[in-house]
């Protein structure tokens, strides 16, 4: 979806797309100082482009970003920004053309689809607009496959898959297929899915974009609370309420970072979600 | 692993119905290959494998009464020598039946070169003078089992009165009554009973050789030794294996064409079906990657699930074909050796490998495609196609409703599925009519045999009338519409070391009716039709020359047609009775064939004349060759089921495909206000198009393929081409339309659903 946005836009000039100098400040942290931590992902000058027929069409420009672990991070930006595809291409779902991409300490880019595919059993668990289950199996299977494939045994993937249902509430949805489940139970499998393999990295696409209210504050609520269990999250978003849960806001404009700032803590809640936001540097 | 089981248990718990018809066209197949493999070594190897058993002679010499054969034992390439046996032509009498048969004098103890294998009963002993021991074939013919009492007749009138101990198989020579005389054993006392002159008999010598396939050497070293007056008639085992075979191969060749090509459109279906489903879940086996599958998994997944189904699929043929050989066995004609044989297991096995083997190769194709999809398909929907195809355009240009144009342009979005699709539909219907041309040509040999050489269907000898009175009873009958004399005359072909049947049948101004397939029937003396298998075997052709001695005196022949012919083993010379007159030959005996008035039955005739000649005319029905090939009517009707399912999997596989491939179409074009009615003819009209394409394509290919296959099966059988008769054109076209009616069908149930699917159901995502 977000391709055909991208595709759609015209390519502005070289020098509109110059963001204010003061805006490409880095935000914390650009690079990992000799005493910190590595970060737990991190892009340098990260690219995607698209042929089409109308000529390349550029969706992401040089992203440097990072998550650091047990880390809280959203993405903002309007349609056709890159947010999705900047989130693919750390995911490995597609082949960047250019840039790096680390995981865990490791260069990831370049790898073959098989050494992707082994990365994200360990890291990264996804999380997509429209739930994207199986449809073929039931919710007991989306869920415990998540976990066979990640290395468990039969038992260890039962426990897990009982463990997630009951916490999301669906224990009794565990044999329904798919499509005989509402969006919000959807949603909410695909993020019992995404955990059942206990993965480092939780990468969300739109979580909430198809829901409705209470549906979207239900999720909202399992991914707070998994996050401060110590989950890392990139979430790519519209919705600047679930992006007022992180702990930094990166906004994209036209496949470029625009700006990345922290979120004040809690004790600022309940003002309105624009002034949430806090430039620094 | 455990999460690639998991999948595929989810996925065949999702769609029973694809996995039970893959099942099932994988079953039919097998069934298929295993009962032509069947049919095609119980053609083929019986025989082989009896030669094997009974250590048969490759050689076997008939002599005249006295000949030394010692020399024989120094022949160089000869390891064994069999007999001699005293032997004598007789005729066999049970009640009204006659028929004759070659008795052989032989001892108790079973030699060990062309020993009879005992099939009942027990072999000759001096116990029982009168014992005789009947090879297996002609017991079943003449309908006589061990313990049954028989007069035999000698040619000088001698009558004795014989028991039945035993019945034998004898790889010595082919099966009654394709070919005569029977065959009998019995101690010399008994021989020498039925002909106590010995000069009226003959002796028989078998030769085993250190190299079977130097039959032509060794007989010229024998006929050199003994002398050419000695050696009275050859017959080597490729004589006999040939006679064997007789109307076999050409069954045995079709059905073996038919399962190759069966398991082809089965590939095909099974590479589409795997193919479809590798586009129908693209989504799904994405998100699998998502999920950390690798491709090599992936592969593995689509593969190992096939592969399974198809391992089931197997499994289900053999039994079926197990299930079912014996009866369909059961409707070979007596005497046929395929009776004999089971189907060993090497053919089980190799039939079995074979299909797994190429089953996996089908699936391979589609695995490695779903190996290679990128995950993020998963979440990012597939565009649809932008530019309309030429026949879109066309139908646009004509103004046709708007439901055809976009089911017209939707049938090739997809160039690849939809050329495979055309192809699983186009093979099936091909055979389909290749099938149907199969049937409209025994239709027309068993409605008229004539074309098969088989003009009349009774052979008459004046047994133990005289010939004018036999004559006189013949042309009284009412129900015979044409008498022919016919003589049959053994000739030994210079340079060649065979003996070849050639026959004096009517006379040049009175031709038997012949179904002549190139060329003309002999008007004079001295003129000659062959058949293609004589031709091919003396490297002759219409129109040549051929020098033979007949009847003791040589006879040039004017070979002026090619006639259709499948007794005599395929290889056979006609030419007028008046030929041999006028070449001075000796008259040989002549039997009558009977050509009947149209609507009299040959059993309620043969009755009849065995009737007012009180049993004295020797009466023999002519086999039917065609009568062989009936078994093929209920394989073909197996078949076409078999090719039926074949194509209906492709269709539904393709009905699946298209409509996931345009489901977001059909939404968005319902926006826009299309009824629903419109947008299910948009579906069905796109299949339709697929269909008529497919159907046209094969059946004008099954057209122009059925006649010359056939008449190619005919060739290799030595009947020659212009047997095959032209498939029926409303039999081809019901298949059409069957085809285009199954199309539509596979397209309605799904197109129905998607239009009445809400709107925004499946705009999302």
């Amino acid at each position: 979806m977000t391709r055909t946005h991208a595709l759609s836009l015209r390519r502005p000039s070289a020098q509109l797309l110059r963001p204010p100098a003061q805006l490409l400040e880095p935000g914390p942290d650009p690079e990992p100082g000799p005493d910190r931590e590595p970060p737990l992902l991190r892009s340098v000058g990260l690219t995607k482009v698209f042929q089409t027929d109308g000529g390349p069409v550029h969706a992401v420009r040089g992203v440097d970003l990072w998550v650091r672990r047990g880390e809280f991070v959203a993405v903002m930006g309007p349609s056709g920004s890159g947010k999705s595809t900047l989130l693919h291409l750390l995911g490995g779902l597609e082949p960047a053309t250019g840039g790096e991409i680390w995981l865990d300490g490791k260069r990831a880019d370049g790898l073959t689809q098989a050494k992707w595919a082994r990365l994200r059993r360990r890291h990264i668990g996804f999380v997509f607009q429209f739930f994207n289950l199986v449809s073929s199996m039931s919710v007991a299977d989306n869920v415990e496959v998540a976990a066979l494939v990640g290395g468990a045994n039969h038992r260890q993937a039962r426990e897990r898959r009982e463990e997630l249902l009951e916490d999301l509430g669906l224990t009794a949805k565990a044999q329904a297929v798919p499509s005989q489940l509402s969006g919000g139970e959807q949603q909410r499998v695909a993020v019992a899915r995404a955990l059942a393999h206990r993965p480092s990295l939780l990468l969300t696409d739109e979580p909430t974009g198809n829901l409705d209210s209470a549906n979207t504050a239900a999720v909202l609520r399992l991914l707070r609370r998994s996050h401060t269990r110590g989950q890392a999250i990139l979430l790519v978003t519209h919705d600047a309420r679930a992006a007022s849960m992180a702990d930094r806001v990166i906004n994209l404009f036209d496949g470029m970072i625009v700006d990345d700032a922290a979120v004040q803590p809690a004790t600022l809640r309940g003002v309105a979600a624009s002034s949430v936001l806090e430039l620094r540097g | 692993m455990r999460a690639v089981v998991r999948w595929i248990r989810a996925d065949l718990r999702t769609r029973p119905g694809q996995a039970v018809a893959m099942v099932l066209v994988v079953a039919g197949v097998v069934t298929a290959l295993l009962l032509s493999a069947t049919l095609f070594e119980g053609a083929a190897n019986p025989w082989r494998a009896l030669f094997a058993q009974t250590n048969g002679a490759d050689i076997w010499l008939r002599l005249q009464p006295g000949t030394n054969t010692r020399p024989l034992h120094r022949l160089t390439g000869v390891d064994q020598v069999a007999g001699p046996y005293q032997a004598t032509a007789a005729t066999i009498v049970r009640g009204p039946q006659r028929a004759p048969v070659q008795l052989w004098a032989m001892s108790p103890a079973l030699p060990a070169t062309g020993r009879p294998l005992v099939r009942e009963g027990r072999w000759l002993t001096t116990a029982d003078p009168l014992g005789v021991v009947l090879e297996a074939s002609f017991a079943q013919a003449i309908h006589v089992s061990t313990g049954a009492t028989m007069d035999i007749d000698g040619l000088d009138g001698n009558e004795v009165h014989a028991v039945v101990i035993g019945i034998a198989y004898t790889s010595d020579q082919g099966s009654y009554p394709d070919q005569t005389p029977g065959l009998m054993w019995g101690l010399p006392g008994l021989v020498h009973a039925v002909e106590p002159v010995s000069r009226h008999t003959v002796e028989m010598a078998g030769l085993r050789l250190t190299d079977p396939s130097a039959t032509g050497f060794a007989v010229q070293q024998a006929v050199t030794q003994l002398g050419s007056g000695a050696v009275i008639s050859v017959s080597t085992w490729q004589d006999v294996e040939r006679s064997v075979d007789g109307g076999d191969p050409l069954l045995g060749l079709l059905l073996a064409l038919f399962g190759l090509v069966a398991l082809g459109g089965a590939l095909l279906a099974i590479g589409n079906a795997a193919g479809g489903r590798v586009l129908v879940q693209v989504q799904d086996l994405a998100m699998l990657k998502t999920l950390g599958f690798t491709p090599g998994q992936l592969v593995g997944m689509v593969v190992a699930e096939h592969a399974a189904l198809g391992l089931a699929g197997e499994a289900a043929g053999i039994a079926v074909a197990r299930l079912i050989t014996e009866p369909l066995m059961r409707q070979v004609p007596a005497g046929t050796l395929a009776a004999v044989a089971p189907l060993q297991a090497g053919w089980v096995a190799a039939v079995a490998g074979g299909v797994a083997v190429a089953l996996l190769l089908a699936t391979v194709v589609p695995g490695w495609r779903a190996g290679r999809i990128w995950p993020v398909v998963a979440v990012r929907p597939p565009m649809p196609g932008k530019r309309l195809s030429r026949l879109a355009r066309a139908a646009l240009l004509t103004h046709l409703p708007p439901a055809v144009v976009l089911g017209a342009r939707a049938a090739f979005t997809r160039r690849l599925p939809a050329v495979l699709t055309i192809a699983g539909l186009a093979l099936p219907t091909m055979m389909i009519t290749i099938g149907i041309g199969f049937w409209a040509t025994l239709d027309n040999v068993q409605r008229h045999p004539g074309e098969l050489g088989l003009a009349a269907a009774l052979t008459v000898g004046p047994g133990e009338l005289d010939r004018p009175q036999a004559v006189q009873l013949i042309d009284a009958d009412q129900q015979v519409a044409a008498v022919y004399p016919v003589a049959t005359v053994s000739a030994l072909l210079p340079g060649e070391t065979s003996t070849i049947t050639t026959l004096g049948a009517g006379t040049s101004s009175q031709p038997f009716p012949f179904h002549v397939a190139g060329g003309r029937l002999y008007r004079a003396p001295g003129e000659a039709v062959a058949s293609q298998g004589l031709l091919d075997a003396v490297h002759s052709g219409v129109g040549k020359y051929l020098r033979m001695p007949v009847g003791g005196v040589p006879v040039i022949f004017h070979v002026v047609g090619r006639i259709i012919e499948p007794e005599y083993g395929g290889q056979v010379l006609a030419y007028g009775l008046d030929t041999l007159t006028q070449a001075g030959a000796a008259a040989p005996p002549v039997s009558y064939s009977l050509v009947l008035r149209p609507g009299v039955s040959a059993p309620a005739a043969a009755a009849y004349l065995l009737n007012v000649s009180h049993g004295r005319l020797d009466v023999v029905q002519t086999v039917d060759p065609a009568a062989n090939l009936s078994i093929v009517r209920p394989m073909l009707a197996g078949l076409f089921a078999v090719l039926g399912l074949i194509g209906l999997t492709s269709l539904v596989t393709a009905s699946a495909v298209g409509l996931r491939d345009h489901l977001r179409d059909v939404a968005a074009l319902r926006a826009m206000g299309l009824t629903p009615g419109q947008v299910t003819a948009s579906l069905l009209t796109r299949m339709a198009v697929l269909a008529l394409i497919a159907t046209a394509l094969g059946t004008a290919a099954g057209v122009a393929l059925s006649t010359r296959l056939i008449n190619l099966g005919g060739q290799v059988y030595g009947l020659g081409s212009g047997l095959g008769s032209p498939p029926s054109a409303a039999a081809v076209l019901l298949t059409a339309a069957a085809a285009i009616a199954a199309a539509a069908a596979a397209a309605l149930l799904p197109a129905r659903r998607a239009a009445q699917t809400p709107i925004a159901a499946t705009l999302g995502p």
